[in-house]
């Protein structure tokens, strides 16, 4: 440590240590739970952490095969949950893209452009993303039904229709990138326009290679969001079949039944494209990246 | 390589009032042109509009007799050199240097031939792999001077290249950059400076600009020459006062005789004074300003003629020459330029030699009277 420590504030950093291991422990607790009751027989929420008996049925079923239980009868996947993964991920996929190019572009403008009226639109942004889209699904549900009649791709039950939806949510988006373009210096390109860039390429080659921490972030975040939405899909969505995760997981609990294992292994099984995801991107999450541009 | 001109140009960010008004210059091939003036005056901004950076309100711009106001900067073939450096920060140096070449669509090898050979030049070879952060301000600044150098383009322009740098730094670097247009560049440069000592050293043509409420009155350009030639026969008050260091020291006098070939004043402490100007339309009784460089000061006798005495305030003994600081008319000092081995002291009434051949003479409203004497 660069800095010498009094000797009180060692016992601080102790302390500090303690609460933090603590901490941590509550946070994971939750998840050893799930791990524990995706890994034992029947479907029960409560029991010790450690599994009396050890069963893998439930991940059998996540994974979509069958499996024989102890009276010798065949037991099938309720739901095809790998297909529900896939539709996550390929919705998250078309509207963290869509989002990202919408709101990188829109961003360049309100923080490279002068024109009427920028602040109003800015604040309008703001303040439409402050209302909750849940107030919003029935006029969601109502748009899209129309929208089927005329082009039967973009009605209720496509996931095309829930990728746009979800892209509505780039406002915010569109101020965090903003925020970072305000950061660069304008005069780097300048210094490529002079250098002979037009303006498109001072934009790709100069202002979005610094960037590129501020666009990862963006990419998981509207991802991230994508994968765990509830409202919005639970309402365009219908056909088992097309069904993402986080819908689909919800028929695990019936009113009668809960299937508490089955639930269990689906969920960690959906947090593998998450931690994926953030695992690929995060080497570019380097900050830092315009230091030394200009005078410091 | 080519000629620069500007046409009564203006430029007016909020349509009311000229931050640049009615600048006209005629720039060659090859020559060094240093815009100099207070901070604020405009400066930058008239480089910017010859850069492309900004559109010019109205007036003419000429690169190479060609009318360039509606083309965008990557087509007036000019570079730039920023103050701030605005190196790319995610590119190495090579890359930063090799950028525009790139852009060009020139081929890989023609770009890195280009860019060691300059990086030879500038004795930077060692960083071309670095990344901007991993260098030191002056060796930034070496790199944002190669980057214009590489593209060999028709126009260099600087703004305040030297600013960010320290003193020592400042004084080196300037010497190269003059090395550098008379060895190898030879192209056009625009070279923008709020310091004085840099305009006199680099310039083949100094543009001095007017700044505040004289910008709007007599036009931002406030006097154009060489060097030299600002020096000797500034037109106005301000440019007198500008160029120098220390600056010229002005004594408030009335005019008491007129010949054709001098003028005689008293100065306000009743000090007879004359300067060796042409007279023009001055009248006796006309009340000027009586202007005389410190290092044309000498020590005289009291009572002799062209002798002034004022109060020594504080002495500064430098080694090799000594400032005595006198009592001026307004708050400013009086500074004459004395031998080192002087013996003044503060507190003593100085008596002071003004060579008429060496005084200057400023009317009412500021305007110098022409000198006879250089
Ligand atoms: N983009 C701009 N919008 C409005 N005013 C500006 C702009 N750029 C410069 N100015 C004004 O123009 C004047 C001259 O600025 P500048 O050319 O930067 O001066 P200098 O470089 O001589 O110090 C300043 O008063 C400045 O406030
Ligand atoms: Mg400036």
């Amino acid at each position: 440590m660069p800095v010498v420590l009094k000797k009180s504030s060692r016992w601080r950093v102790l302390a500090a240590h303690i609460g933090l291991i603590i901490f941590i422990g509550l946070t994971l607790f939750p998840f050893l739970m799930i791990i524990s009751i995706s890994l034992r027989p029947g479907n029960f929420a409560g029991g010790s952490l450690i599994p009396h008996s050890f069963s893998l049925e439930h991940w059998k079923l996540a994974l979509g095969m069958s499996y024989a239980d102890t009276d010798g009868n065949m037991v099938h996947p309720p739901f095809p949950v790998l297909l529900w993964i896939w539709n996550s991920i390929k919705v998250s996929l078309i509207s963290a893209t869509v989002s990202l190019v919408l709101s990188i572009t829109s961003a360049y403008a309100f923080a490279r452009m002068r024109f009427r009226g920028k602040g109003t639109l800015l604040n309008g942004l703001l303040l439409l993303q402050m209302f909750p889209s849940v107030l919003a699904l029935v006029a969601i549900y109502a748009l899209f039904d129309r929208i089927g009649d005329y082009v039967p791709w973009l009605g209720v039950d496509s996931h095309w229709s829930l990728a746009l939806a979800y892209t509505g949510g780039v406002a915010q988006h569109i101020w965090l990138i903003k925020g970072y373009f305000d950061s660069v210096p304008y005069e780097l390109e300048e210094a490529a326009r002079v250098d002979g860039a037009t303006p498109f390429q001072a934009f790709v080659y100069v202002l979005l290679p610094m960037a590129l921490p501020i666009l990862v972030v963006v990419f998981v975040l509207a991802f991230l969001g994508g994968m765990i939405e509830y409202p919005v899909a639970s309402v365009l969505l219908h056909d088992e079949q097309k069904l993402t995760l986080a819908i689909g997981s919800r028929l695990f609990l019936f009113n009668q039944r809960y299937l508490w294992g089955d639930f269990a292994a689906t969920a960690i099984l959906a947090g593998i494209p998450l931690t994926l995801i953030f695992m690929i991107t995060q080497r570019w999450l380097v900050s830092g990246l315009t230091a030394g541009s200009v005078k410091g | 390589m080519a000629s620069v001109s500007l046409i009564n140009v203006c430029k007016s960010f909020d349509n009311v009032s000229n931050t640049v008004n009615n600048v006209s210059l005629e720039i060659a091939d090859g020559e060094f042109c240093v815009f100099v003036g207070p901070s604020g005056c405009g400066k930058s901004t008239l480089l910017r509009m010859i850069a492309g950076l900004e559109t010019i309100t109205t007036g003419e711009l000429r690169i190479g007799g060609k009318r360039v106001n509606d083309l965008a900067p990557s087509e007036r073939d000019v570079a730039m050199v920023f103050q701030n450096y605005a190196l790319y920060p995610h590119l190495s140096v090579a890359k930063n240097m090799g950028f525009g070449l790139r852009l060009a669509g020139v081929a890989k090898e023609e770009i890195s031939k280009r860019v060691n050979g300059i990086a030879g030049m500038l004795q930077i070879e060692r960083l071309l792999e670095r990344k901007p952060k991993a260098l030191s301000g002056g060796q930034r600044q070496r790199v944002a001077i190669g980057r214009a150098l590489v593209r060999e383009p028709e126009v260099f322009l600087f703004d305040e290249p030297l600013s960010n740098l320290d003193a020592a730094l400042r004084t080196q670097t300037r010497v190269e950059i003059a090395k550098l247009h008379r060895e190898y560049a030879r192209a056009s440069t625009i070279y923008v400076t709020h310091d004085q000592v840099e305009a006199m050293t680099l310039a083949d043509k100094i543009v001095l600009l007017h700044s505040g409420a004289e910008v709007e009155t007599f036009g931002s350009v406030a006097q154009i020459g060489a060097p030299i030639e600002l020096y000797e026969r500034p037109n106005s008050l301000f440019v007198a006062g500008f160029l120098g260091s220390p600056k010229m020291n002005f004594l408030a006098a009335t005019v008491t005789a007129i010949a054709p070939d001098h003028v005689d004043v008293r100065t306000t402490d009743g000090h007879a004074l004359t300067a060796l100007v042409a007279p023009d339309a001055l009248k006796v009784g006309d009340r000027v300003q009586f202007g005389i460089r410190p290092e044309h000061i000498e020590a005289g006798t009291a009572g002799a003629a062209h002798v002034f005495t004022r109060e020594v305030q504080w002495v500064e003994r430098l080694g090799e020459s000594t400032y005595a600081y006198l009592r001026g008319d307004t708050h400013a000092p009086l500074i004459a330029r004395l031998s080192a081995s002087s013996q003044v002291q503060t507190g003593e009434q100085l008596a002071l030699y003004a060579p008429p051949a060496k005084a200057h003479l400023f009317d009412s409203n500021g305007r110098a009277l022409e000198r006879l004497a250089v």
